[in-house]
């Protein structure tokens, strides 16, 4: 990420409301840039994706402004970059660890094997999230993730997503 | 049976399910807050339409049923839902009604024409690819 220019900075609790704003900010952002429909599509729906998996999974530690949610997107000359952040609870990180890996190894013909599988026998939970959110992601922008989990105390995690959208023709 | 009409959102679609024509729309965009409460329900209306209208198929003689899909964005949990109304006009077929499911979408936007193929794959049932020409 040389050279890299942020477009937008977000620091502080997650809500609702707060991902619509931050949505409308990058779509009026990338209306200055000569990019596709699909490129500006992509960048959205990981957006979408990334921040409500924020919103729905995190576990938030009172009065820890330090760990926050945290999310940026950035711009260099290939790609745009979405980084997002959260604290989680660290019983919740096998789970998560062993989808990211999978999903890393998977070309789009798997990612897309994967996604049926998981919504034709997975169900939608209380909180809406019907587990597909991080499968969606690696389809729509065929790049791998960047992740990374860092101890925050005994129960926490900080827990941070990386995901590249091509702007240019690969 | 009284039609269900859903006024859009910011977030989330216009919906009209007309039994009167055995037309049924969704328009628009999808991430709703609450996916759970905004989908079941659609999903409790197209019950009780198959238990009072299909089933007795009375005040409507073998339905010729048409799903008008154009929509512009939805996020993953809406994708599930999209799946299981589906399901539910892929069981009035397996019935003897007739469905038509037309797939809208802006000509220049893949993202929701592969979407539309991909379900259409899920659901082992042909969809009509309708492009949209975005107006200038």
């Amino acid at each position: 990420m040389k050279n890299s220019e942020v477009l937008i900075s977000h620091n502080g609790p997650l809500s609702y409301e707060e991902i619509g704003f931050l949505l409308n900010k990058m779509t009026t952002i990338l209306e200055g840039y000569n990019f596709s429909i699909t490129i500006k599509k992509k960048v959205y729906a990981a957006m979408v994706e990334s921040l409500e998996n924020v919103y729905k999974h995190q576990d938030t530690i009172p009065e820890d402004a330090e760990h926050f949610p945290k999310f940026s997107l950035s711009l260099d000359d290939k790609y745009i970059y979405l980084s997002v952040s959260n604290s989680l609870l660290k019983d919740k990180i096998p789970m998560l660890e062993d989808r990211l890996i999978r999903v890393n190894q998977l070309d789009k013909t798997g990612l897309k094997e994967f996604y049926k599988q998981i919504i034709l026998n997975g169900n939608v939970s209380q909180k809406g999230g019907a587990g597909l959110g991080i499968i969606n992601i690696a389809k729509v922008t065929e790049n791998k993730f960047d992740y990374s989990f860092t101890e925050i105390d005994g129960q926490h995690a900080y827990f941070t997503l990386g995901i590249r959208v091509a702007h240019y023709a690969e | 049976m009284e039609p269900l009409y859903i006024e859009p959102s910011e977030f989330t679609p216009r919906v009209f399910f007309d039994p009167g024509n055995a037309v049924f729309e969704i328009s628009g965009f999808s991430r709703p807050e609450n996916t759970v409460d905004f989908y079941k329900p659609l999903l409790r209306w197209l019950d009780e339409y198959e238990e009072n209208v299909l089933n007795k198929n009375t005040d409507y003689s073998k339905s010729n049923m048409v799903l008008n899909l154009k929509m512009t964005y939805f996020n993953s949990a809406t994708s599930k839902y999209l799946l299981d109304l589906l399901m539910k006009f892929m069981k009035f077929h397996s019935k003897g009604n007739t469905v038509e499911i037309n797939w809208f979408y802006d000509e220049d936007d893949d993202e929701i024409l592969e979407s539309g193929e991909e379900i259409s794959e899920m659901v082992n049932f042909p969809f009509n690819y309708i492009p949209i020409t975005p107006t200038p």
